[in-house]
């Protein structure tokens, strides 16, 4: 991606479906580390006695965020460092999202 | 183009709400794929598919019309369908077979009301569409408007891949967010010169913004495009494409194309999309077989790919007699067929045999030897096939899914002026009802009229001037009147025995039935519910028989009745005494018994209405639809016009042409179609029932 920061590789796959496709992109520096993550959002999941419409999973699959309604326009989640920044209808603008992020912190 | 391979075929309509440009753009496509040399025109009544008299003289397309043309190297099959609602039933039947559709949208109105409906046809049958945004030379045209429009209406993702450059009567060309360059027409008289250029400078950024929102849509659809902008910021237009496509197919997205079809624009750009977006036979699942009895109609069922060598499996769309006979339009799924080949009618049970095949180009054919999976052509010289039947070989017989069709909601009554056309009157409405599904043709049991039933009064005007024309029959029609339905409110359960004894063999039945209400359009639904064979299993049919025949005249008015469900549960039968007969006459008389105590009510046709009216004028139509009994659905302002949208029983819209117009001194105008079934008000209904005791 031009004037990106990160290397965006793929992460996660959702094998279930017919067609597997990319749960999760990984931004990852010039030494190889994941600095960023986008998320697809999924669901529903039971928890005994509530059901989420949307969750989002880290790479070890563990739980990021719960959410009870799907959020409108909202399927992907961007994270840097362990902290949600951001959300985006599509996984390239989740990216654009976390970099804007990173850029930001970079300022700061 | 004979031996095209499949996947340089494509199959596709064009459709959109009436006056959008339909006829206009497929005139154009003719005309710049090198089919027609000459461009014709709606207003004067020379466009190729809009061949019939009657289109002509009122400028409309009432019947789809199939022509070929060529280009690129691909076959495209397009079918033409009519806009206004009346004539739904084409557009029903076209997207059934068809692989993929242009929607065309109006630049200044953005979608009306017939664009949502065919939509919400195209959804049922999953067909794959791309849109184009029309007559942007119009004064009040807005692109981005009418994209909006499609978002909040359709609920869709559209997908701009292409941005005007000037609009109304500045608008010259467009961008092609794709290849990232501008394409401008050189005056809009034929159009046929227009060139590539770099995109204006005062366009460049809203280009640079739309473009990156085409890639972050069409690459979510394929990771390997994705990591191909990761890895060089950009991606190719190969790729580009290739994403368009799946989401095309996928739904994920539609893509937007923009032009003026009457100023020559953007057609030429429109043809590269069908062929680079929309799918072609092989690309998209092949079409289900028909459910089974008792089998979920939403479930998962074999698909016919589209395989050239397999056996035959077709599906007849359309049927037109004409003077040479009757052509039955088929769509050809897998499979090849020669002239004199013999096929299995697997909806009926029999067989067929092609007379002959022919191409069509709108009413004009070719005759040709074979078809094969892909083509969609006509068969002359079947026997008794109609339309939504499967034709197939003998060693697959299957059947494919059935068509859909809608529900008449207006009756008249016609007579011929002469009594010796008696018979040809008869025998000519037995074709049109053949040709047209959604015309249905009856003789009131106690009048012995002959009615009519069909989608509207223009629907309706046009069999009967086709009667005329066609048929040499003149008819006196009676006045419109509303298509009632009849049906219960609650269950209840009826025991009726017919007994007979007058000397010799005697009649015995004994039916018990519960009737149960169903939800709206589920029909008639009988089940036998019978153990021990209380009522022998010869005797069910008879007794499904009875109910159906009964079911014709309703207990209230004599309407038809609909959405109740039979359950035959019990019964008695004597083994000398019983016949079918007997059954039958005890189903009647049991349906009569038993609808009464199962809370009858009459059902009316409500209209979904779309008013565009003049600011100053909103009182005035709002008032008249209140009176109307007509509920306000929304109200918008679109400049200064506002569009009302309301649902208006149908009795109370007949006339309100001429009403609308002296409330608003002519600048208002409607449209109207057919939205549900609903119980009409106590009075209403003892009016009702009062005319017709």
């Amino acid at each position: 991606m031009a004037g990106s920061l990160l290397h965006w590789m793929r992460g996660r796959c959702d094998e279930e479906s017919a067609t597997p496709r990319t749960l999760e992109w990984i931004g990852c520096n010039d030494a190889g580390e994941a600095i960023a993550r986008v998320v697809r959002l999924q669901g529903p999941l039971e928890t005994g006695w509530r059901r989420y419409q949307a969750v989002a999973l880290d790479a070890e699959a563990r739980l990021i965020q719960l959410r009870l309604p799907p959020p409108e326009g909202g399927d992907w989640l961007a994270y840097v460092g362990g902290r949600v920044v951001g959300r985006a209808s599509l996984p390239l603008q989740a990216v654009r999202t976390a970099e804007a992020a990173l850029r930001g912190r970079f300022r700061s | 183009m004979p031996g095209t391979p499949l996947e340089k075929i494509r199959n596709i309509g064009i459709t959109a709400h009436i006056d959008a440009g339909k006829t206009t753009t497929t005139e154009r496509i003719l005309y710049y794929t090198g089919v027609s040399h000459k461009i014709g025109e709606v207003h004067e009544g020379t466009t190729t598919t809009d061949y019939m008299e009657q289109e002509r003289e009122r400028g409309i397309t009432i019947t789809s019309a199939a022509v070929t043309c060529e280009w690129k190297g691909h076959r495209i099959n397009i079918i033409d369908t009519p806009g206004h609602i009346d004539f739904n039933i084409e557009v029903n039947r076209s997207l059934r077979v068809l692989d993929g559709a242009i929607f065309i949208i109006e630049g200044v109105a953005g979608v009306q009301p017939q664009s949502e409906t065919n939509w919400r046809l195209a959804d049922r049958y999953n067909v794959p569409r791309i849109v184009f945004i029309n007559k942007l030379d119009r004064v009040g045209a807005d692109f981005f408007r009418a994209v909006e429009s499609l978002r909040e209406k359709l609920g869709i993702v559209p997908l701009p891949i292409q941005l005007p450059i000037g609009i109304e009567d500045r608008f010259q060309g467009v961008v092609d967010l794709v290849e990232m360059k501008a394409v401008i027409w050189e005056g809009g008289e034929l159009g046929a010169k227009y060139h590539d250029a770099p995109i204006p400078e005062d366009l460049l950024e809203q280009a640079k913004e739309y473009r990156q929102l085409l890639l972050d849509t069409a690459l979510s659809v394929d990771d390997a495009a994705m990591e191909e902008y990761f890895e060089h910021g950009d991606v190719s237009v190969a790729t580009l494409k290739r994403c368009i496509k799946a989401g095309t197919l996928s739904g994920a997205f539609r893509p937007v194309l923009c032009g003026s079809a009457f100023k020559n624009k953007g057609v030429q750009p429109l043809l590269d999309a069908v062929v680079d977006y929309l799918p072609s036979p092989v690309d998209i699942p092949g079409i289900k077989v028909a459910a089974e009895e008792g089998e979920d109609e939403h479930a998962e069922r074999r698909r016919i790919p589209a395989d050239p060598n397999g056996p035959f499996a077709g599906l007849a769309f359309k049927i037109i007699n004409d003077k040479y006979g009757s052509l039955t339009f088929v769509r050809v799924y897998r499979g090849t067929a020669r002239t004199g080949d013999m096929l299995l009618n697997t909806t009926r049970g029999h067989k067929e045999r092609i007379g002959r095949m022919f191409q069509m180009h709108a009413d004009k054919r070719q005759e040709i030897k074979e078809v094969s999976a892909g083509d969609i052509v006509a068969f002359v010289g079947l026997k008794d096939t109609r339309t939504g039947d499967t034709l197939a070989a003998q060693e697959d017989p299957v059947v494919l899914e059935r068509m859909a069709f809608p529900v008449p909601v207006i009756d008249i009554s016609v007579e011929p002026k002469t009594k010796d056309s008696v018979e040809k009157m008869t025998i000519g409405l037995q074709k049109l009802a053949a040709e047209d599904p959604s015309l249905q043709l009856r003789t009131d049991p106690e009048t012995g009229q002959t009615i009519l039933s069909g989608m509207g009064e223009l629907h309706l005007e046009i069999i009967i001037d086709r009667l005329k024309r066609e048929y040499g029959v003149e008819a006196n029609i009676g006045a419109p009147q509303v298509a009632y339905r009849e049906t219960i409110t609650r269950a209840h359960t009826e025991t009726y025995t017919h007994k007979k004894q007058t000397g010799g063999a005697g009649q015995f039945a004994e039916v018990k039935i519960t009737f149960e209400p169903l939800e709206r359009n589920s029909g008639i639904v009988f089940e036998n519910q019978v153990v021990g064979g209380a009522v022998p299993k010869e005797y069910v049919p008879a007794v499904e028989k009875g109910i159906r025949a009964q079911a014709e005249t309703g207990v209230l008015a004599g309407f038809p009745t609909v959405d109740f469900k039979a359950t035959l549960i019990d019964g008695k039968y004597h083994d000398v005494d019983s016949s079918a007969l007997a059954f039958e006459i005890a189903a009647k008389a049991c349906f009569r018994e038993g609808m009464k105590k199962a809370g009858p009510i009459i059902l009316e046709p409500i209209m979904d209405v779309e008013i565009t009216t003049p600011q100053d004028h909103v009182g005035d139509v709002v008032g008249d639809l209140n009176r109307r009994r007509g509920m306000i659905q929304s109200q918008e302002s679109a400049g200064s016009t506002v569009i009302i949208r309301a649902h208006v029983p149908l009795k109370e819209m007949f006339g309100y042409i001429s009403d609308l117009r002296s409330m608003t001194k002519g600048r208002a105008s409607f449209t109207m179609q057919f939205h549900h079934y609903d119980p009409v008000p106590r009075n209403i209904a003892d009016e009702i029932m009062a005319k017709t005791a």
